[in-house]
């Protein structure tokens, strides 16, 4: 036992806690009667102050800040063992995957638009601002209304549509730097408030942490350990891997139009689409089994609410949308390749603008906790 | 009846080898003169048995003595409905449990005499009838009672129902609302109470009397008999009463008690029952005492008074599931939260089905929890304190309101309820054994108490929820239907439900020394003002206990009696070499008997010194029997019965412990024969410890080879 | 009272000859009903007649099975069938017709219960009775206290007439290897169901490795090994290797309070469990008992026997419930569990672990024609037709004796609502 619980301990339920863990994904929370054998099924929690039983408890309790600032929430790759094995159908991986949602609207800054990105109400809303910015950029070049011009070489260039350096880099470069600071500022709570209730080792060391979490971010080590959803390890790891190479991708992309000054469209041999290219059709394959996994262990593991499928579609319109850009495009059929390629980057400054409120803050926060916990010794 | 014997002696499963029968045959018809002796290869088969039933018709035998098996087996075989028949185990006991030849021989001419001296000196019975009615006392007008009344009364039998309260319904009456008691227990979690309509066909059905505000002042009589006094507002009535129903209910701890848990000193501290009056005066709104504001964090602090060692130190059953109905009805205010504290969850059976939906509720909260104590929290609220919880060791939660689940305490806790104008007292007897809850010492038979013709149900027997109630009183229903029935016929109940014997004392000779009527384990002997015995045989479970106790042998069975054994003893064989001792073993029916044939079907071999006498119960051991047997020269005696003390085991409640406290003073009766009294020996015998009789015989013929041999032998 | 019910007119059908049916039996007859037994089973007694011991009282099930025996051997009102099925069930409350299979043993009331047709037996069968903890031969008696006390043979292992060694064997003709089926029918005003219970089958927890580990068993399995008469003769040894038990876990819920398995509670694994830690700790007094659970469920006056049992030092309660077992070193077992008191999970050694598995009503798997039934395989009681016992409700043996009467009691107002 902690310092803090061995001396007496105010608890104060926060029934409005509950009920919105309740509507965040979380409905069969209340079923639990700490039996713990989500704990013991579990293959990622620690054996000390193991989880999610004590979690299920806190959340049945209402005592968020005893669940938001707790790592563990995050130490947790909803395998969903638990909820298979649950007796009660408590289904203890989806109330934690309630409990970081509502982790990630309580730390990443603005709230307002953390409630929107998890309320399907705001969806258009959300899509109207890309929508409405790149509207307006092709309209101040007469494009909205006008022909798109094709290049020097008289085919269809998404770069003669919106020309990156002046329309797309300010728009996503922006945008990022919205998520970012969101992140940095987000992080910087969590952390603090993870140190105030699971005070660090003296002189423990957040490189070290860090290097070796991305290790393990990188090989799925504690991923692999889930039973019952055993393939979604592989999934997430063809998603992961594929997001890096598109990001490997847009960095080669700067590097040849800042650098090289060579605007798109590039020849399919270029090594750099062919990168971009296997990791689109990674992402569209990782993303069919994230789908069909769901799907297939809904009955034991939960179909998971608006906020995981809304991560799920956009990525998945993200996907197909760039591959059928490329396809329209060397197919030549113009109004329907830029259509799409404008559905894409309102779909890309989606993922990336509203990063830190959407499931894709996972990244970060999880991240961050695995470094947490790792230097706490939570691991 | 002129009784005419024939002793038939088995020659299969081996004892035509092992035993030279025309020996005993020779034995039987010339030194104990019996008419017809019959051998036969199976006297089971139905040549066997048609041998038998030749001899009934031709020659009209009516006296049986089959020497072959154990009278556990092949029952319904030898059944000679009208006939006196006595069954001698030679397999059993000689053939199975003897190695020698020789010894089988002996053992088997003793026992077949000894069979026959049984079979001489028993009669058929007759039964006690007296006048008798068959209408049933309910004591009670709760959910049990009423059960019980309308029960017996749809059978047709008229009921007696007396309540203490001015209405029936008891603690129903008292319900907000009700757990749901029919399938799928689940929904919706809070129903109605139908105690109305049930006090409605209760109180105009034709066979059922309802006396309201009334009480028992006393219980006269026996069973079939009982003068039952009834005072109501301070007027009396006797009525004529066949059985009872004690189905007095329960009455909430005393929360007085609970200083610790704040009841008493705060206004906002209240009970159970307290908290379910709040709910039904304010239409399942929830107010509080102290200043008549809703309550909207309401703690539930389970076992208040129960499973603690100060209180109650059982568990009051009812509690969780009664604390987890009264939480929903906190959340039928969507904004107020109920939290509930417990040890353990305990929801047995189907009720976790309830459990599981109850507890599944935004504001529906729950940990273990030890419960230290309840605090002020300075803003009107209350702290309620708590260690090794799940949520912290030491943790306080504020709340506007605390309920405390109290437990449940039999109303014959301190209160006779009956009261039995008994020699023995005027409740039942053994209540501290049970926390005063009016309950059976067996668990294979719920409704046995130690007062025939009376069976407790409901929350006065044990801590019950309301169906469970329901059941209950179904059950103890027909016991007392059964017993009306049984007395009516001089048929004994259980656990002889088939003997029509009964005890028939020889008055003149009784000295009123009062040993039957304190001993009799079922209070079936009073005495009248002389201090005579004053036998209630329609009382009486025929265990025989008070035959054990008579110093002067003058009560008897038709069947059973202090002559019979005694002479069947007196003829057992005494060896005359000092180093072959004779023991006789005293063995009970029920539970030691039925071991030693499992031991003889295992073929265990036992010490050829020893020979086995069947009695009733333990408790119809009569001293004399010692004095009678080792004054033949008879080395010792062991007495084989059921387990005593708080856990007993003897059917008869107290007949293998009432033996062994006689052995207590068989020094009296053997010192006058200058003999020790280590010769006679009590051990206890399960049913199943088969395995040590062996060791129990071997270790007591060691015992008595160790004193010696007695000197009366020979004479 | 000129008008009392002649309920000696009555007739029951008892479906199931275990302690409720036989109960419930008894009861009805000693109140003037004419009865009928069913069982389904070789002999009568069932669940009870395979545990060593009562809770709270720590005394043998023989010892009332032994008085109810008694009571039916002296109650010409009642009959009984063993080896017998309920075929059909027609009609309504106050006339049934019930249509009972009795089907062959192949041996006839003419058996003496010698054993000389064992000796001469070739085939071996793994015992039912012990749950296939040792063996008997094709013809043997159930168990040694078996009500009838009579052999039979399990056809499905018996050779038959190209064998015929116990036929020889046999001086009293008590064995027919043509023995066929006998079908009864009978008049009957209500039926009572008392089918009882089986163990629930625990190779259907996957992580909880029975018949997966070694010295995995089950609480039945363990009233057997310590039963006299059970195949160790009552000394707890483990059955991979014979080794005296010396630390042994138990694992309570194993299925029950579980909606993978058995949603309910069992009722009766609490109090189980920790009378057999007595039996254990009574045999060997350097053992060490751990018990596992999420409550300890031991309502009304059984609290005290807990009490009794928390006082032994030797014996842990660990709030945490078993979530993995598998194989240690030298056949021990391994368990894992979170252990809530201190905030760990752990694993913990064991000579042997016992499954505190649950009652599965024996609906769930043979329904009787004419009865309906819940989804977990309870009777639903109707007009005529009752149940009692474990076949309606998870309870234990007092209980169900309770019960019992009860329903002996509604069958008679079936008599007599004629």
């Amino acid at each position: 036992m902690s310092e803090q619980q061995r001396t007496e301990e105010i608890v104060k339920p926060d029934l409005e806690f509950v009920k919105d863990v309740i509507a965040s994904g979380g409905g069969d929370l209340k079923k639990c009667y700490q039996c713990s054998t989500c704990t013991v099924v579990c293959g990622m929690t620690p054996d000390d102050k193991p989880f999610p039983r004590k979690e299920m408890l806190y959340a049945q309790w209402g005592m968020k800040e005893k669940l938001i600032s707790n790592p563990d929430i995050w130490l947790c790759h909803q395998c969903s063992d638990c909820t298979a094995y649950c007796p009660r159908g408590a289904k203890p991986g989806e109330v934690l995957g309630a409990v970081r949602k509502m982790a990630i609207q309580h730390y990443s800054p603005p709230s307002f638009l953390a409630k929107m990105v998890n309320d399907p109400k705001y969806l258009l809303v959300l899509l109207a601002i890309p929508t409405i910015i790149f509207l307006f950029l092709l309209h101040i070049q007469g494009y909205l209304f006008g022909e798109i011009p094709r290049n020097e070489f008289g085919k269809i260039s998404f770069s003669k549509m919106l020309y990156p350096t002046f329309y797309i880099d300010p728009v996503f470069i922006s945008a990022a730097l919205f998520a970012v600071v969101s992140f940095v500022m987000g992080i910087k709570k969590y952390w603090a408030d993870m140190a105030k209730n699971y005070p660090l080792p003296p002189g423990s060391d957040t490189t070290t942490s860090l290097v070796e979490t991305i290790k393990e971010i990188i090989s799925h080590n504690n991923f692999k350990k889930c039973n019952v959803t055993k393939e979604r390890s592989t999934a997430h790891m063809l998603v992961f891997f594929s997001f890096i190479g598109l990001g490997i991708t847009t960095t080669w992309a700067v590097f040849y139009l800042y650098i090289l000054g060579r605007p798109s469209p590039y020849p399919l041999y270029d090594p750099m689409k062919i990168v971009g290219n296997i990791s689109a059709i990674g992402l569209l394959i990782g993303i069919t089994l994230v789908t069909n996994n769901r799907l297939k262990n809904a009955l034991k593991a939960g179909k998971g609410g608006y906020y995981d499928w809304l991560f799920i579609v956009v990525i998945y319109v993200i996907a197909v949308t760039g591959i059928l850009a490329q396809l329209t495009r060397l197919a030549d059929i113009a109004p329907l390749a830029y259509t799409i390629y404008f559905i894409h980057l309102v779909f890309v400054f989606f993922l990336f603008a509203y990063a830190p409120f959407s499931k894709m803050a996972h990244m970060v926060y999880r991240t961050t906790a695995m470094v947490f916990a790792r230097q706490a010794k939570r691991q | 009846m002129d009784k005419k014997l024939a002793l038939y002696i088995c020659s299969g499963c081996g004892i035509g080898e092992a035993v030279n029968i025309e020996k005993i045959s020779n034995i039987a018809k010339n030194a104990q003169r019996i008419p017809v002796v019959k051998s036969h290869f199976a006297l089971c088969a139905q040549e066997g048995v048609d041998l038998i039933k030749a001899d009934m018709a031709n020659e009209g035998v009516n006296t049986i003595i089959i020497a072959a098996c154990s009278n556990r087996v092949k029952t319904d075989v030898f059944n000679f409905p009208g006939c006196i028949v006595e069954r001698v185990a030679v397999r059993e006991l000689a053939l199975w449990l003897l190695e020698a030849p020789e010894d089988i021989q002996l053992a088997a001419e003793d026992y077949i005499k000894m069979g026959i001296i049984k079979a001489q000196k028993s009669e058929l019975p007759e039964p006690y009838i007296m006048e008798t009615v068959k209408n049933i006392l309910v004591i009670g007008g709760g959910i049990t009672g009423m059960t019980a009344a309308l029960k017996c009364a749809d059978m047709g039998y008229n009921v007696v129902l007396v309540e203490k309260e001015a209405q029936l319904g008891g603690f129903v009456n008292k319900l907000y609302k009700q757990i749901p008691t029919t399938l799928p227990y689940k929904e919706p979690l809070i129903v109605d109470t139908d105690i109305q309509s049930m006090i409605k066909t209760v109180e105009s059905h034709p066979k059922i009397k309802v006396y309201k505000s009334s009480k028992v002042e006393k219980t006269e009589g026996q069973p079939g008999a009982f003068d039952v006094t009834i005072t109501t507002n301070g007027s009396s009535e006797v009525v004529k009463i066949g059985t009872i129903v004690l189905a007095a209910g329960w009455k909430p701890y005393d929360a007085t008690k609970l200083e610790h848990l704040g009841y008493g000193q705060f206004k906002d501290v209240v009970t159970s029952i307290e908290f379910e009056e709040i709910a039904k005066k304010n239409n399942g709104k929830i107010i509080r005492p102290s200043d008549g504001k809703p309550a909207k964090k309401v703690a539930f602090i389970q076992c208040a008074g129960s499973r603690d060692p100060n209180h109650l130190p059982y568990c009051s059953a009812m509690c969780c599931a009664t604390s987890l109905k009264q939480a929903r009805y906190v959340r039928q205010d969507d904004s107020a939260c109920a939290m509930i504290f417990y040890k353990d969850i305990r929801t047995p059976g189907r009720t976790e089905y309830y459990y599981k939906e109850a507890q599944n509720d935004a504001g529906v909260m729950l940990t273990k929890a030890d419960v230290t104590g309840i605090s002020d929290a300075g803003n009107g609220n209350l702290y309620v304190e708590a260690e090794n919880t799940l949520l912290g060791e030491k943790i306080k939660v504020e709340a506007d309101l605390v309920v405390l689940a109290v437990g449940v305490v039999p109303a014959t806790a301190d209160d006779p309820i009956i009261n039995l104008q008994y020699r023995q007292g005027l409740g039942l007897p053994d209540l501290d054994l049970y926390n005063g809850f009016a309950d059976s010492n067996f668990i294979c038979f719920q409704y046995e108490t130690r007062r025939t013709g009376i069976y407790a149900a409901g929350c006065v027997r044990q801590p019950m929820n309301m169906s469970e109630a329901v059941e209950d009183a179904t059950g103890a229903a027909l016991k007392a239907i059964q017993c009306a029935e049984h007395v009516a016929k001089g048929q004994a109940v259980h656990p002889r439900a088939w003997d029509l014997t009964y005890p028939d004392p020889f008055m003149q000779k009784c000295t009123a020394c009062k040993r039957c009527t304190e001993e009799c384990p079922f209070g079936a002997i009073d005495e009248d003002e002389k201090g005579t015995p004053y036998f209630k045989p329609n009382r009486c479970r025929r265990c025989a206990t008070c035959m054990g106790a008579c110093p002067e042998r003058i009560i008897s069975f038709k069947d059973y009696h202090v002559d019979m054994i005694g002479t069947m003893l007196k003829n057992v064989s005494v060896p005359s070499e000092d180093d072959n001792p004779r023991l006789i073993v005293l063995v009970c029916e029920n539970d030691a008997y039925p071991a030693l044939d499992s031991a003889a079907f295992a073929k265990i071999k036992i010490d050829r010194a020893v020979r086995f006498v069947q009695l009733r119960c333990l408790g119809s051991t009569n001293l004399v029997w010692i004095a009678d047997a080792l004054s033949r020269g008879v080395d010792g005696m062991l007495l084989l019965g059921c387990k005593y003390g708080e856990n007993y085991q003897c059917h008869f409640a107290k007949g293998s412990e009432l033996a062994n406290y006689r052995l207590g003073k068989v020094q009296e009766t053997l010192g006058r024969l200058q003999l020790e009294a280590e010769r006679v020996q009590m051990v206890q015998l399960a049913i199943d410890e088969y395995n040590q009789v062996p060791k129990i015989i071997s270790d007591f013929v060691e015992r008595v080879k160790e004193i010696g041999p007695n000197p009366f032998k020979g004479f | 009272m000129a008008e009392q019910a002649e309920t000696s007119l009555c007739r029951v059908v008892v479906v199931g000859g275990g302690f409720s049916g036989l109960t419930a039996a008894v009861d009805a007859a000693e109140t003037g009903a004419e009865v009928v037994i069913v069982e389904k089973n070789p002999y009568l007694g069932g669940r009870v007649a395979q545990l060593n011991k009562y809770f709270p009282k720590m005394c043998p099930p023989m010892c009332g099975l032994e008085i109810n025996f008694r009571r039916i051997k002296t109650n010409p009102l009642v009959t009984y069938h063993v080896a017998s099925e309920i075929e059909s069930i027609s009609g309504k409350e106050g006339d049934f017709t019930v249509s009972i299979v009795k089907k062959p043993t192949f041996v006839n009331d003419n058996c003496v219960s010698c054993n000389a047709c064992v000796d001469v037996c070739p085939v071996e069968r793994a015992n039912d009775f012990n749950f296939g903890l040792d063996k008997t031969k094709a013809i043997y008696l159930p168990f040694n206290q078996a009500m009838p006390f009579k052999y039979v043979i399990d056809t499905a292992v018996c050779k038959g007439a190209s064998c015929a060694k116990c036929v020889e064997a046999c001086k009293y003709n008590a064995i027919d290897l043509n023995m066929k089926p006998e079908k009864i029918t009978i008049k009957a005003n209500s039926v009572v169901l008392a089918t009882g219970w089986n163990p629930y089958d625990a190779t259907k927890m996957d992580n909880l490795s029975f018949g997966k580990v070694k010295n995995v068993i089950t609480n039945m399995m363990m009233e057997r090994l310590s039963s006299v008469n059970g195949p160790t003769a009552g000394q707890i040894k483990r059955p991979s290797d014979g080794k005296v038990v010396n630390n042994i876990a138990f694992v309570q819920c194993a299925g029950s309070r579980d909606e993978n398995h058995l949603e309910f509670c069992s009722y009766i694994c609490c109090m189980a469990s920790l009378k057999q830690a007595q039996y254990i700790r009574e045999q060997n007094p350097d053992s060490k008992v751990t018990i596992y659970y999420i409550d300890i469920r031991t309502p009304g006056k059984y609290e005290q026997f807990y009490w009794k049992v928390k006082e032994d030092a030797n014996i842990q309660f660990i709030k945490g419930k078993v979530a993995k077992i598998e194989q240690a070193s030298g056949d021990d077992v391994e368990v894992e569990a979170e252990d809530m008191a201190s905030l760990k999970k752990i694993k913990t050694t064991h000579d042997m672990v016992v499954l505190a598995t649950g009652m599965q009503p024996s609906g769930a798997t043979l329904k009787v024609q004419g009865f309906k039934y819940t989804d977990e395989g309870f009777g639903i009681e109707d007009k005529g037709l009752y149940v009692a016992g474990c076949s309606k409700n998870p309870m234990d043996v007092s209980k169900s004796a309770q019960d019992a009467t009860g329903a002996a009691m509604n069958a008679l107002t079936s008599g007599q609502r004629r």
